[in-house]
């Protein structure tokens, strides 16, 4: 089954990577295992997205730059607002990257 | 370069839209332009062809793998040739050795208003009836396909007109002294 890779350039995914890969370095990890577990990864990460997280959030900013290729939406917003249910966040450059959901079920 | 302003209404059609192409003479990696450029879309299962688009002057444009380019969307010839330029410099930056050659304006869409309105039915009806397609059910404004300078013209009751299929600006002006003493007959 395909998974979306774009969550290892997460925070928590670089460190996994990092440290599968000092591991692998040192020996004590095979590659293949590695491998085995990013791709754990992804599919954990896809699945607790989906059934752990409900709340919804609103997004609101001037569109810096967009771009689309691969089917891999990507946007840099500027000066956005963060709406959550009780809290507002202001940020003053995001970028998102954005998969069509619809690929990973196929 | 004169206006030509013979026209006793003294009304002058204001150009809206430039459709232009060029030919950049280098065969163009569409999924490098598409990864490395700022606003671009490139989703070749719809259409085969880089959509990308700049904000000064705000213009569209569609950059095909042969080389290729459409710039639409500017507002005068000059802006249209300046946009196009831009766009090329972008893909010149990109390491593609694009030229520009063959620059040609392909369509032009002008607009104005005559400040009356219009008896369209009455037109449709007479000698002119021959150029017009008048289906108000279908659309509210009269098409008139003129013959010389050959392009279409949108007529509304309203009095607005616009022009579109021009390839100089001197064809849509001919075309507005042409028609305007004719809608000058029908005036309601």
């Amino acid at each position: 089954m395909a998974t979306f890779e774009l969550y290892r350039r997460s925070t928590i995914g670089m460190c996994l990577t990092e440290t599968l890969d000092e591991m692998v370095q040192s020996g004590t990890l095979s590659p293949e295992l590695a491998i085995q577990v990013l791709v754990q990864f992804d599919k954990s990460m896809t699945e607790a997205l989906e059934s752990q997280v409900k709340s919804k959030v609103t997004i609101k900013g001037h569109l810096h730059t967009y771009r689309f290729c691969d089917n891999v939406w990507t946007f840099i917003l500027q000066d956005a607002v963060f709406k959550n249910e009780d809290s507002v966040e202001n940020v003053g450059r995001v970028k998102i990257v954005a998969c069509d959901s619809k690929l990973l079920t196929q | 370069m004169a206006a030509r302003r013979n026209n006793p209404s003294g009304i002058v059609p204001t150009t809206q839209n430039i459709v232009s192409t060029v030919d950049l003479d280098c065969v163009l990696d569409l999924n490098h332009i598409a990864l490395h450029s700022r606003n671009s879309e490139y989703f070749p299962k719809r259409f085969s062809a880089v959509i990308m688009r700049i904000k000064d002057p705000k213009t569209t444009a569609l950059i095909f793998a042969s080389g290729k380019m459409v710039c639409t969307g500017a507002k005068t010839e000059a802006q249209s040739k300046l946009a196009a330029r831009k766009f090329a410099r972008i893909i010149q930056k990109l390491g593609f050795p694009a030229k520009f050659r063959d620059f040609r304006i392909q369509n032009i869409v002008a607009s104005c208003d005559v400040q009356f309105t219009i008896r369209l039915e009455k037109f449709a009806c007479t000698s002119h009836g021959a150029f017009s397609t008048y289906e108000p059910e279908l659309f509210p404004g009269l098409i008139y396909r003129m013959k010389q300078p050959k392009l279409v013209l949108l007529i509304f009751v309203s009095g607005n007109v616009v022009i579109a299929g021009a390839k100089k600006r001197d064809d849509f002006y001919t075309a507005f002294d042409n028609i305007y003493p004719v809608l000058a007959e029908f005036k309601k």
